[in-house]
């Protein structure tokens, strides 16, 4: 029966000491195949921090960073991005995780000051690391088991694990370097005195490329089997993909926005008002004599899934004038619904005098459906879905 | 290679618990909408998940792969099961349609249990034809594999 502290040092690992040691003898378990995997880790978090963060900008417009109206796929392109790196994430951060998890038995687990400050920011690295992936993938998924708001708790715990990422890069930075530096790089498969790692010995199982390459290989398999949300020519392999894009897919229906009776009613009107020198009011018959113009436009949700339609209807700019707004003016576009925090989306003097933003009755050239947001929806380049309000009924000028 | 050292690693430490900070300075500050004694839960519940649950059922699998798959079959057999076991955990709530109760007609179009069995079995396939590839390439004479090369110890 073996002693309490050689039972603690049989399954404990040494901090000072390279990845494979005691228990843990997996050739695997390399500081340079860590480092790959981190190095991958860092390029896709950073990618979904930035492509994030326009999305956030898009969602919470900032007074003084107008989003432009073009091009006008800029954000089916960072969300897809978004979404498809997020998802890409999963097998590599599975994988660093597995290959690393031993240094969190490390006995003594602190030795200096400099152990407290790294071994916390591990702590909160893999925390927000697993707290982002499981999120996005749940609401991908429209999976909702928690409370708080998603869009807010996932925009700072992003903050938190990008702090996490910048303050581990200086604790591994050395290593990394050495792996990824031209000059007296080692294959993966030797040793490396500097690293002081061993060389791969000849064992049954993946090799270390081999992990590498089947890490790539599950990021590969779940973005090829969910990219056809957004991507058209992949669309027939999207066999995992939370939505079908062909199918031109909602996130709200009329009846769970409880506006079906208010669509139909007739006495809708579309109302332009604010600060114009001509308020309006037209009803439907009105609207559909007025000059109908056509645009293709693509329509790009926050959840990853885009698809591209001929959108037909009066033009905003069109609207503004006859109403006199002023030429800069922007403007909230706001919907029949009214429990939703998306019931009324700022336009920017930018997209809302663009000649593609419309106030669409049509979609691929049938009246638009109930679901789609009959008698009129917003559609405007370059936005997120949610901002491209269904069931308008008023247009406030600012 | 020292670990923990140098100028660099106080700087990005600094930077890092700085963004770090701001970050947790929203969670608090907007806790109406982000209500961080459950988010917390979340959070230890991810962290306790995989570091004491996944992490170690992983390492025991592992171990009873190796004993139970010997020779070349063995790196094919941990290929298909990290990559099905990928698959699996991104589907886990399409398969159980956890998004059903917000009434979307789109939402979740297909029968996620049958796509993810198609899935693994395309994956299967890819690997064991992979494989055999290797093999008749190995049979017709071509270089020996990795690791069967002799390596450099310096």
């Amino acid at each position: 029966m073996p002693s309490a502290p050689e039972l603690l040092r049989s399954f404990t690992t040494d901090p000072d000491e390279p990845l494979r040691q005691g228990r843990y003898q997996s050739p695997l378990r390399d500081e340079r195949l860590a480092a790959w995997l981190g190095a991958s880790l860092g390029i896709l978090f950073t990618v979904c921090f930035v492509t994030g963060m326009y999305s956030h900008i898009q969602q919470h417009p900032l007074t003084w960073l107008p989003i432009p109206a073009g091009p006008a796929g800029l954000f089916r392109i960072t969300q897809g991005v978004h979404v498809a790196c997020g998802i890409a994430i999963l097998p590599v951060l599975l994988a660093k995780l597995w290959l690393v998890w031993p240094r969190l038995l490390s006995w003594p687990p602190l030795r200096q000051v400099a152990d407290v400050v790294e071994r916390l920011g591990v702590l909160v690295l893999v925390a927000a690391g697993i707290f982002m992936v499981f999120s996005g993938l749940a609401d991908i998924a429209l999976w909702y088991p928690w409370r708080f708001s998603f869009p807010a708790a996932h925009y700072w715990m992003a903050w938190i694990a990008m702090g996490a990422i910048i303050a581990h890069l200086g604790a591994k930075w050395a290593i990394t370097r050495r792996t990824f530096a031209r000059r007296d790089r080692r294959r993966l498969d030797e040793a490396d005195p500097v690293l002081r790692t061993e060389a791969e010995p000849p064992h049954d199982g993946l090799t270390r490329r081999g992990f590498l390459t089947t890490v790539a290989a599950a990021s590969g398999v779940l973005t090829a089997a969910t990219i056809g949300q957004t991507l058209p020519e992949l669309r027939d392999l999207a066999i995992l993909a939370p939505r079908k894009a062909s199918e031109h897919p909602i996130n709200r229906s009329a009846a769970d926005a409880g506006v079906v009776r208010s669509i139909r009613s007739p006495t809708y009107r579309l109302a332009v008002i604010g600060q114009v020198t001509h308020p309006l009011e037209f009803d439907l018959d009105q609207l559909l004599a007025m000059a109908l113009h056509q645009a293709v436009l693509p329509i790009a949700c926050v959840e990853g899934w885009s698809y591209s339609a001929t959108w037909r209807g009066v033009r905003l700019r069109d609207l503004l004038e006859m109403a006199g707004a002023a030429p800069h003016a922007s403007c909230e576009v706001v919907s029949l619904q009214r429990d939703s925090i998306y019931a009324r989306s700022f336009v920017d003097h930018q997209q809302a005098h663009a000649a593609t933003t419309l106030l669409a009755t049509h979609l691929d050239g049938a009246r638009l459906s109930p679901d789609h947001g009959y008698p009129l929806r917003l559609i405007a380049p370059n936005r997120p879905g949610v901002n491209q309000t269904k069931w308008v009924t008023e247009v406030v000028v600012t | 290679v020292k670990r923990n050292q140098g100028a660099g690693f106080w700087v990005s430490a600094a930077v890092g618990w700085l963004v770090i900070l701001w970050g947790l300075r929203g969670l608090l500050h907007h806790h109406i909408d982000t209500r961080p004694a459950q988010l917390v839960k979340y959070v230890v519940a991810g962290l306790v998940g995989h570091d004491a649950i996944l992490a170690p059922a992983v390492l025991i699998g592992g171990v009873a792969v190796a004993r139970l798959v010997r020779g070349p079959a063995r790196a094919y057999v941990q290929s298909v099961i990290f990559i099905a076991g990928c698959i699996l955990l991104y589907a886990f709530p399409d398969i159980r349609d956890y998004a059903k109760i917000q009434h979307m007609p789109t939402a979740l179009p297909y029968n996620y249990t049958a796509q993810s069995l198609l899935a693994i079995a395309i994956v299967i396939a890819g690997v064991a034809l992979l494989a055999t590839v290797r093999r008749l390439l190995r049979g017709a004479g071509s270089a020996p594999r990795s690791q069967d090369r002799p390596r450099s110890t310096s």
